[in-house]
């Protein structure tokens, strides 16, 4: 256990750094980004003839704050706010918090994300290991190959295919929204039933786009177990196929477990081009919208929060990997 | 009748005489044991089994297609002895021990022969749940990697159930018992290597972990491949010596393969001699190793550099031995290194005579016996 909270620590302190360092840098590059929409109302109505005074309280009054003094002053407000998890006002959307948009965004980002990759990660695993199985065989090169191929595909275009496919060739699934308007949310039938017809798309985008990957990984992780010695070994004492079989999963899994953890972190970014493509509105269409309304304080808490999702994914897959792999625990309680 | 050897057998004379000592009368107390030591959990085997290995041949799949790791062997295991196989990487020695369990890895395959175990029959044709249960139940096994045996993720203790469940062993309290006491005779602490993983155990005791594994249930085949190699000195002659003890005790044959002439002087009443697939000489240990005939082991034993003596004495054996790809088809697969070539040997093989239990398979001995026997006519 000791062993486990030391590791925890040292990622925690590893991923503070990160996040202080993202946050810096965001924070310096987004102010620099010439268009701020606030400057620009601003500009806009000492134009229409009022005084800057008055111009700057009608801005302040219109976005609930204004920003004041110098980069760096505005830097350690900043700062000063992320400790009460304060990310501040949206500038693209007058009144509304930083953490209230992003709190929503996430639902709709994180369910698909988990849904798609752990679908993909259970199918992908299967085959594989079926793929390593018949791997001298049609079968397993079918699987393969269709694992290069998905594997090859950038996510985009997947879900162009799949969104030119299903929404326009076949309008068999809606594009754009979570669910049905005309429904009434709730825990009915029909709400979760339209909830479930529009998260498929996405989800189908996030499953097949992984799937590739997880069944050319546990393949070859699965071929090269085969291969070790200690299976050869069982093989020869006689031990039941099924044991050999649960030997042979329990190793090969255990690298793909790490792996796992770390695209679920890296799908948050991916979700960009997904949630774009069927106008889902999570995450990732958050930041994009930010970006073209030059909505700084929002990119700033989009960017902070995949990074923040980056960080616990790495630190679940290192606990993970800690709990399940004996050689790891007590490497560590060795050094 | 004897090919000239005496210059041999003197170099091998201090390793040999004490490994003889040692050995005594082995057949008689191995026969003797046999009823006593017979395990509580399987009563219904009497006796070790004979094992009769006849006309094996095996072959690998590579780029240039099927090519023999094995050819036509014939060997026989006689029940209760310790049989011996040396010879020079690539020969072909771990191929044969796998072919005693049917368990010739692809690309590899048996192609033709049989190998006829006691009370199992032909394992050349067994297959599916009677192959399974034959291996490790009635054939122990010490994998030449035996370091590397373990499912790294698991305990000793927890793999150890998992062969007794394999096995439908009942008692398996009792299969711990006598895991715990296998491994406090190589010297360990059973209870403490049954809760290790194997990143836990260093080289020699995980060696020593397979070799519990190889005898816990009471199999009373048990072929050893190489289980003394990257072991100290002194680990090995306390391994040999436990193998040795448990071969008499319980009534085993053993088949110990290592490319150690002093590994076999020290513990194997008989002795098999491999060089590109065949067994070009086989008999018992302390008479082939004594007055070798055949070229190649005459050749093995000179390389042996002397404990006592003059270093220069040990003449390494020129040439490299055979690949697969490099093993003649026709004639003697040795004669690229042999001092006794003759024309003969270029084009047909030798064939394996007898000479008593001593089978040689060399042109130039079989022309000297026929020699000395003209003149004694
Ligand atoms: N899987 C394989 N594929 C192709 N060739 C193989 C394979 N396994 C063994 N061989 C070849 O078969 C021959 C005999 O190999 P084997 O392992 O039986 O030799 P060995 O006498 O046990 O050698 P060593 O002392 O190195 O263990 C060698 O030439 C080897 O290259
Ligand atoms: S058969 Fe010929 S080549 Fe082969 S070992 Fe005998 S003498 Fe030498
Ligand atoms: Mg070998």
């Amino acid at each position: 256990m000791t062993v486990i909270a030391r590791r925890l620590a040292g990622h925690l302190a590893r991923g503070f750094a990160m996040i202080l360092v993202v946050t810096t840098i965001s924070f310096v590059i987004i102010r620099s980004i010439p268009g701020d929409p606030m400057r620009a109302r601003y500009e806009k109505l000492v134009e229409q003839g009022m005084s800057p005074d008055q111009a700057e309280r009608a801005t302040a009054a219109l976005y609930g704050f204004m920003p004041k003094g110098t980069l760096w002053e505005q830097y350690a407000d900043y700062m000063r706010g992320l400790l009460h998890l304060d990310l501040g006002q949206s500038l693209s959307v007058p009144g509304a918090e930083v953490t209230t948009l992003l709190a929503s965004a996430a639902t709709w980002t994180i369910l698909p994300v988990l849904v798609g990759t752990l679908l993909s990660f259970a199918v992908g695993i299967i085959m594989g290991v079926y793929a390593a199985i018949k791997r001298s065989s049609k079968l397993g090169d079918v699987l393969a190959v269709s694992g290069s191929l998905l594997h090859g595909l950038p996510q985009y275009v997947l879900a162009l295919l799949l969104s030119a496919v299903f929404t326009t060739l076949l309008p068999i699934f809606p594009t754009g929204g979570t669910a049905d308007v005309t429904l009434e949310p709730g825990l009915n039938a029909a709400y979760i039933g339209s909830l479930i017809q529009y998260a498929t798309m996405p989800v189908l985008t996030y499953a097949l786009a992984g799937y590739g990957g997880w069944i050319l990984a546990m393949k070859s992780s699965v071929v090269t177990v085969l291969g070790d010695d200690f299976i050869m070994a069982a093989e020869l004492r006689g031990l039941k196929r099924g044991l050999i079989f649960r030997y042979v999963a329990r190793n090969a899994i255990l690298p793909l477990f790490t792996i796992l953890a770390l695209s679920l972190g890296l799908l948050f970014g991916g979700a960009i081009f997904i949630e774009r493509i069927f106008t889902y509105p999570g995450l990732g269409l958050l930041l994009l919208n930010s970006i073209t309304d030059r909505d700084y304080t929002l990119m700033g808490g989009a960017f902070l929060l995949i990074t923040v999702a980056i960080v616990i994914a790495n630190i679940v897959a290192d606990m993970l990997y800690t709990a399940i792999d004996p050689r790891v625990r007590s490497g560590q309680e060795a050094s | 009748m004897f090919v000239p050897a005496e210059k041999v057998s003197m170099t091998l004379g201090e390793r040999l005489s004490a490994a003889v000592g040692v050995r005594g009368d082995r057949s008689v107390e191995a026969a003797r044991n046999t009823g006593a030591a017979e395990g509580t959990r399987d009563a219904r085997r009497s006796g070790p089994p004979g094992v009769r290995i006849r006309d094996l041949s095996v072959v690998y799949r590579t780029a240039a297609g099927e090519l023999p790791a094995v050819s036509g062997i014939d060997l026989d295991l006689p029940p209760g002895t310790i049989t011996g196989v040396v010879g020079e990487s690539g020969s072909g020695k771990s191929t044969l021990a796998l072919s005693l369990l049917n368990a010739v890895q692809p690309p590899g395959r048996i192609r033709s022969g049989s190998v006829e175990i006691d009370g199992l029959g032909d394992v050349t044709r067994l297959r599916g749940e009677n192959l399974r249960k034959a291996r490790g139940r009635h054939i122990g096994y010490v994998f030449q990697a035996a370091q590397n045996s373990l499912n790294p993720l698991k305990t000793v203790g927890k793999q150890l159930l998992d062969l007794g469940r394999s096995h439908e062993i009942r008692d398996l309290r009792g299969l711990v018992r006598d895991a715990k006491d296998l491994l406090g005779r190589m010297g360990m602490d059973g209870a403490r290597v049954l809760d290790s993983h194997q990143h836990e155990l260093s080289g020699g005791m995980r060696q020593r972990v397979g070799i519990m594994f190889a005898l816990v249930l009471n199999a009373h085949l048990v072929v050893l491949d190489e289980p003394t190699t990257a072991l100290d000195m002194i680990t090995q002659a306390t391994i040999l010596r436990i193998v040795r003890e448990v071969h008499e005790e319980r009534g085993l044959t053993t088949f110990i393969i290592t490319h150690d002439l002093g590994v076999v002087a020290e513990i194997a009443d008989r002795l098999a001699i491999m060089y590109g697939g065949r067994v070009v000489e086989q008999g018992p240990t302390t008479e082939v190793l004594g007055a070798p005939r055949h070229p190649y082991t005459q050749g093995l034993i000179r390389a042996i550099p002397r404990l006592v003596g003059d270093l220069g004495e040990a003449r390494a054996l020129p040439g490299r031995p055979p690949t697969l790809g490099t093993v003649p088809s026709r004639g003697c697969v040795f004669r690229e290194r042999c001092d006794l070539r003759m024309d003969v040997c270029e084009t047909e093989e030798p064939p394996a005579v007898p000479y008593g239990e001593w089978i040689v398979a060399c042109h130039a001995v079989a022309a000297r016996d026929a020699e000395t026997r003209e003149e004694k006519e």
